[in-house]
């Protein structure tokens, strides 16, 4: 046996005589310590036994009468996940009403008409199987975060507003309510509601504030308000959805990107219960979204050493205080992205981040970082993959990254592609629109 | 400066916040939450100190960092992940910037001063950004690239295939009935009031946007009303 330690009589790095090498050998060594390990592993560590699981009191207060929970039946034809401590999520896969983002549909537009037409092509029959409607604000949970204004209280009205309306929408549409179960676009939204519904659960005293308001609005139902059984994020949609993606919609071969991904913060550090962890995707160590998604199409998923780090966004930050953050995206996201991963293109997930990382690279010049990377969220690059026209669809055009230079890559042709979305431009001038769906069907009465 | 009895009176309204039990579960020192912060790379600003004032209840120490430390905070949670206790600093920071609105602090009307036409935009549409807003003039620093295609606005943004985004000063197109519906939320939550304290100027004008919207809102009422007659 191999003495790997001196043993001086002094202990292991002086901490005193009692700690001994025990000169096991490796796998005695980790025979031995198997217990604590597996008590360690953040995949088996059970924390679920200190911590409550807010849907199990939702179901109590519904028994109760004091709510009415917007179930996700078997029309979602609903698909099981786990999340952090292994407990079980449900994420609805039909019937969805897209709960927008505001920083998406103004300045990412491509994220929403990416998901859209994948859907379509998936064979979903929008007014049937997802509804895009008017009659939605966003969370206002970017401006809380940024400037302070606001409180729990509207934050939790507009949480039940937004959601009750996605409760009653099918019903302009001849469907039942419940029928359409929203889906979240934005990560701060996800985030924020997910918080917003812990504490409108926990505390009685919230919940009559609110129902004020809902009252006043016409929006509960049998004088109780409707909360959802599930907060879902589309990329949790994407990510249940990922195999079939990749086997029936996919046409382009990826395999020769490089792909690294920034999941957002506000997707999995806060209720990070709930968010999704899988062991095919980073060992189930990290979230799985975003990255699922790259690996089921193939392209070769880079690991980065600030793969944990935030994009530096900040809300508030962006607007006044831009210096702060360009240079944290620069220094942890964009240079690591180009110099470690050499990466060919970087997935977000989320708003905030895209729009962040997207714009803040030329700017580095001043400073002589002169390292750029095309930025994109997963689902765009996922409808690249399915043949989605760059422009017209994935309307990479509102990029300033050089998304260009991954499309290429990928073998699809920018100029060309370029070339038809200016000549469809003088199509839309003279009224010649092309949607994704029956315009008709935004229209919320 | 505010006396002793003020700040006590800041520090109590920040405790009474009925998330600030679950925020704050006790500090080791520890300081994961530190050197995980975006923001302690950049400004003098620790989320590690900050559960420190509010542990020991320091109140002087606590109006001191709502001046300026507080709004360094880039609310990413990542030192909300991290905590061994399962504080969330970011979650403190976010009452204490409330509580800094509510007692009208000049730290937060000067924070906000940049702030106020996502404000407008917020409350008056219950939209928070518009295509409008990010046109290349207003962003120098973005670089040349910002828009790949030349074209004008209206038209690039009629070349989504989505109705909803069809629209310039609102990122999606948002139903006169559902932005009242906000003007109601805003009001009934002391949202407006807030508002008024930060920025009188800002509140006027949005106090007339929503009464304009509001009779815009009825008028459509009446209508739609006698046509269903």
């Amino acid at each position: 046996m191999t003495q790997q330690y001196p043993s001086d009589g002094t202990g292991i790095s002086g901490h005193g005589s009692f700690f001994q090498p025990t000169n096991l050998a490796p796998e005695e060594a980790a025979k031995a310590t198997e217990w604590v390990r597996k008590h360690v592993d953040r995949r088996t560590l059970d924390l679920s036994e200190r911590m409550d699981d807010v849907r199990d009191h939702m179901w109590a207060l519904e028994k109760e009468g004091e709510i009415i929970v917007h179930r996700i039946s078997d029309a979602h034809q609903p698909v099981n996940v786990q999340t952090l401590f292994g407990w079980n999520k449900k994420i609805p896969t039909m019937q969805l009403w897209h709960h927008k983002s505001c920083g998406q549909c103004g300045n990412i537009p491509g994220y929403p008409t990416a998901l859209l037409w994948t859907m379509n092509k998936l064979g979903m029959v929008p007014g049937r199987d997802y509804l895009d409607e008017t009659d939605q604000t966003s969370c206002t949970a970017w401006n809380y975060h940024g400037s302070g204004i606001g409180n729990l209280e509207s934050l939790a009205a507009v949480f039940l507003r937004n959601f009750h309306q996605a409760y009653v929408s099918g019903k302009q549409h001849g469907h039942d309510t419940g029928h359409f179960f929203p889906l979240v676009h934005c990560g701060t939204s996800y985030g924020n509601y997910k918080e917003v519904r812990k504490y409108l659960i926990e505390s009685p005293e919230l919940r009559e504030k609110v129902r004020k308001i809902l009252g006043k609005l016409g929006r509960l139902v049998d004088g109780k308000l409707v909360i959802p059984e599930e907060i879902v994020h589309y990329s949790e949609w994407v990510h249940v959805m990922r195999n079939r993606i990749a086997s029936e919609l996919q046409t382009i071969d990826v395999s020769k990107i490089r792909a690294t991904v920034h999941t957002a913060c506000h997707y999995y550090k806060m209720v990070h219960e709930d968010a999704i962890y899988d062991p095919t995707v980073l060992g189930g160590n990290r979230t799985a979204v975003g990255t699922s998604v790259a690996q089921a199409l193939g392209a070769q998923v880079i690991d980065y050493s600030t793969w944990y780090d935030c994009c530096g966004f900040g809300f508030r930050h962006i607007i006044s205080e831009r210096e702060f953050t360009r240079s944290f995206t620069m220094d942890r996201k964009i240079k690591v992205a180009r110099v470690e991963a050499n990466a060919d293109v970087m997935l977000g997930i989320d708003t905030g981040c895209i729009t962040t990382m997207d714009k803040n690279q030329w700017i580095g010049k001043a400073h002589e970082q002169n390292y750029s990377v095309p930025i994109m969220a997963d689902i765009q690059f996922s409808a690249l993959a399915c043949g989605a026209d760059p422009f017209k669809i994935v309307q990479l055009q509102w990029h300033a990254s050089p998304c260009e230079e991954v499309v290429e890559k990928m073998g699809i042709s920018w100029t060309e592609s370029k070339k038809r979305f200016e000549a469809y431009l003088k199509e839309v001038e003279a009224g010649n629109i092309e949607y994704l769906y029956d315009p008709a069907l935004a229209i919320s009465r | 400066m505010a006396t002793y009895a003020e700040m006590q009176e800041i520090f109590e309204d920040i405790k009474s916040d009925l998330r600030y039990d679950h925020e704050l579960n006790g500090c080791l020192n520890c300081g994961i939450c530190t050197a995980t912060c975006p923001s302690a790379h950049f400004y003098d600003y620790s989320p590690r100190e900050i559960v420190q004032l509010l542990w020991t209840e320091n109140v002087e120490q606590i109006y001191d960092a709502m001046q300026e430390k507080i709004w360094a905070c880039a609310q990413c949670m990542t030192c909300a992940a991290r905590c061994p206790f399962k504080n969330s600093p970011g979650g403190l920071v976010a009452i204490m910037r409330e509580v800094a609105i509510k007692h009208g602090l000049q730290s937060a009307k000067d924070v906000l001063r940049p702030f106020g036409r996502v404000m407008l935009k917020l409350i008056t549409t219950g939209n928070q950004l518009s295509p409008d807003m990010i046109q290349p003039d207003h962003f120098p620093d973005w670089g040349p690239n910002i828009q790949k295609v030349e074209g004008n606005l209206k038209t690039l943004r009629k070349a989504i295939p989505l109705r909803t985004l069809q629209t310039t000063d609102t990122a999606w197109e948002v139903s006169l009935k559902t932005s009242v519906e906000m003007y109601t939320i805003w009001e009934m939550t002391g949202v407006l009031k807030s508002l008024e304290i930060m920025d009188e100027n800002l509140y006027d004008v949005i106090q007339d946007f929503i009464e304009e919207k509001r009779e815009e809102y009825e008028e459509l009422v009446e209508k739609q009303a006698d046509t269903d007659d």
